[in-house]
């Protein structure tokens, strides 16, 4: 087993789902729509924006890398998840006879899009739920190397930020977006090859910067901008302080 | 095939809970097995019940972190203040370099306690209060920030939130991140407290007890809630340590069937303990104790007893602590991994507090009562949460029990 920190992972499949159109133009690669023939009836009835976006997008990527969803594990990432149920709760609670519905609760955990994708998907794999506020982009892409370091073949990461009501963090939550992707410990169709995330000078600049406040699940759109360009771009900013090595682009190496 | 990780050292611990604030607290609290749960003191509800409350006054956070300043946060600084904890973990910076040693909290509450508080405001004043900060109070790793910024460490830092699972599954994620070199030492937190979301929530799913829980009993009608801080110390095995105690493998799976019911069978509790035990290279016949979940509701304590009677038949000592100090939720995992430690390591296992007559479709080796026990070289501990999102921890008591490297 290589513990080095040269340790590579391959990006094997990718996608993006949004329910901005403008936000394509600043991503610099297309998104889609949550796609409502891929959730079944029973739970697109009962679950948030957050939850459908990253389905979708968890869908799309493995969908791009060819690889079946159940046999997956998977880590979700999100600095909010569940945003708009847990206002409604939280305003629910401060009124004198306010009602707590049972399902709302139950979709209430930050862990509520792994929940629904394992029950879509029979997926019995290990998934993970996390979230580190600036840093949550960096540290699922840190999560995901270490499992695929761990013995996990594959892995499916999907970051994603639903809508947040503007009185809870002014300036975050402005768009509804999930990017998701597949990495494996396989070279075979690969569409990048990175390295370990690592504590970094490198900063995302300008639109990304504002686009990653915006919506902190987006903070890995330079990176898959150059991916999609089939550049090979060095150190990629991730954010908070933190980047990943772009080794290559394309099956090429 | 399974993940593979190496056992890391869990060279220090500290657990808050309703049993006290000391590590003595809890052994004693786990010998005597007396319920501790109490009607809330703090939290007002439209139904009875009774809680695992912090029974000691929280520390107060320093001004320059006030950003940070709510329960949650209070009641981690607990924990650091107890036991000489916050030396322990400022020697271990110091020897390691700071930047080396991460932070990965577990929780599921976070600090919502307080922004409930700060919603009366809102519903009342149509604005949040001035000194409202969802991300350092709110979102669920801001707990895990506070420990950074208050300890001085510059390692890696996020809090896994998979419900009840929370930190049974942040204590795999510190033990990977030494595994594979990023760390070389983890503080792993397990912290939930008290609010009215929770506590109406389980009400509103028809899952709280009025009364004292009764895990695994046959009259048992369901939970209580409790709060808990515990942290443990993770740190790469080395000759200075090999006498503590070591996490070996936490095993993982997703039940795919009901948000907030276990797949009935308790075929993902299985998968999980089977994981932890195939990537440590355990057999199940050299397990010696099992922490349960045992929660109190029906089907979550029949689907892991179904679980372990497959796995380990009756011939292995269970007991679960939930009695005792309540469902810590998040908290659960290292709360009830804290408690098997101290009681392991003082020669005894504990107790099931509320278990009375035990559920007859249960075919399990049920300890109504601790029982002195100091023949366990490996112990799992079980935590599984909503989502179907399940977590085994599988501990030794020493790494002299393992195979040389």
């Amino acid at each position: 087993m290589n513990h080095s920190p040269a340790f590579s992972v391959y990006l094997a499949g990718w996608a993006c789902c949004s329910l901005d159109e403008t936000l394509p133009g600043r991503l610099g690669f297309p998104a889609v729509l949550p796609d409502k023939r891929r959730i079944p009836a029973s739970v697109r009835r009962r679950t948030s924006q957050a939850v459908q976006l990253a389905l979708t997008a968890g869908l799309l990527a493995c969908e791009d890398a060819g690889l079946n969803p159940a046999d997956l594990p998977a880590v979700f990432a999100s600095a909010g998840s569940e945003m708009q149920v847990t206002d409604r709760l939280c305003i629910e609670l401060a009124k004198p006879d306010g009602w707590i519905s049972p399902t709302l609760f139950h979709n209430s955990v930050h862990n509520t899009a792994a929940g629904y994708w394992s029950i879509v998907t029979g997926c019995q794999q290990p998934s993970t739920s996390l979230a580190a506020a600036e840093a949550t982009v960096a540290m699922a892409w840190l999560e995901a190397w270490c499992r695929l370091q761990s013995g996990a073949r594959s892995l499916l990461v999907v970051c994603y930020e639903e809508v947040w009501p503007d009185y809870l963090e002014p300036g975050v939550g402005l768009y509804p977006a999930a990017l998701a992707w597949v990495l494996s410990d396989l070279p075979d169709n690969a569409k990048a090859i990175l390295g370990r995330p690592e504590p970094s000078a490198a900063a995302l600049e300008g639109d990304d910067a504002r686009l990653a406040h915006e919506c902190p699940a987006l903070a890995a759109a330079p990176l898959f901008r150059a991916v999609s360009a089939g550049k090979t771009g060095g150190d990629m900013a991730l954010g908070a302080g933190w980047s990943i090595p772009l080794k290559s682009c394309g099956a090429d190496e | 095939m399974a993940p593979l990780t190496s056992p890391v050292a869990i060279t220090a611990w500290q657990c808050q809970s309703v049993a006290g604030s000391s590590n003595a607290a809890l052994r004693q609290a786990l010998r005597e097995n007396r319920c501790r749960l109490a009607p809330p003191g703090f939290v007002s509800l439209p139904f009875p019940t009774v809680v695992g409350e912090a029974p000691d006054p929280m520390p107060a956070i320093a001004p320059a972190r006030k950003d940070f300043d709510c329960r949650n946060a209070r009641y981690a600084l607990a924990a650091l203040e107890a036991d000489g904890f916050r030396d322990t973990i400022e020697t271990v910076r110091d020897r390691y370099d700071a930047g080396r040693v991460g932070v990965v909290l577990g929780t599921s509450t976070s600090g919502i306690y307080d922004s409930e508080q700060a919603y009366m405001h809102f519903v009342r004043h149509g604005r949040m209060p001035e000194d409202f900060n969802f991300f350092r109070r709110h979102a669920v790793q801001a707990t895990a920030e506070f420990l950074r910024k208050e300890l001085a460490l510059k390692g890696p830092c996020y809090a896994v939130s998979t419900a009840c699972s929370s930190s049974a599954k942040a204590l795999g994620s510190a033990q990977r991140l030494i595994h594979t070199g990023v760390c070389d030492a983890v503080l792993v937190a397990g912290v939930d407290t008290l609010c009215r979301l929770t506590l109406r929530g389980f009400h509103a799913l028809d899952l709280i007890s009025p009364s004292p829980c009764r895990p695994m009993d046959a009259e048992r009608c369901g939970i209580n809630i409790g709060e808990g801080a515990a942290m443990l110390l993770l740190e790469k095995t080395c000759r200075d340590n090999r006498d503590c105690p070591h996490l070996l493998a936490v095993g993982e799976s997703s039940d795919a069937h009901h948000m907030s019911t276990p797949d009935p069978e308790g075929k993902g509790a299985e998968a999980a303990m089977r994981q932890a035990l195939a990537m440590a290279n355990i057999e199940p016949e050299q397990v010696g104790y099992v922490n349960l979940h045992a929660t109190a509701t029906r089907l979550n304590d029949l689907a892991e007893a179904k679980a372990i009677s497959r796995l380990l038949r009756d011939r292995v000592p269970c007991s679960g602590i939930k009695g005792l100090v309540g469902h810590t939720l998040g908290a659960s995992g290292a709360v009830e991994v804290v408690a098997t430690l101290v009681a392991m390591l003082e020669g005894f296992l504990p107790g099931t507090c509320g278990l009375e007559t035990p559920d007859p479709e249960v075919k399990l080796q049920l300890l109504r009562d601790p029982e002195e026990n100091d023949q366990v070289a490996f112990a799992l501990c079980n935590a599984f949460g909503f989502g179907g999102s399940n977590a085994s921890v599988l501990l030794a008591r020493s790494g002299m029990a393992l195979a040389s490297p």
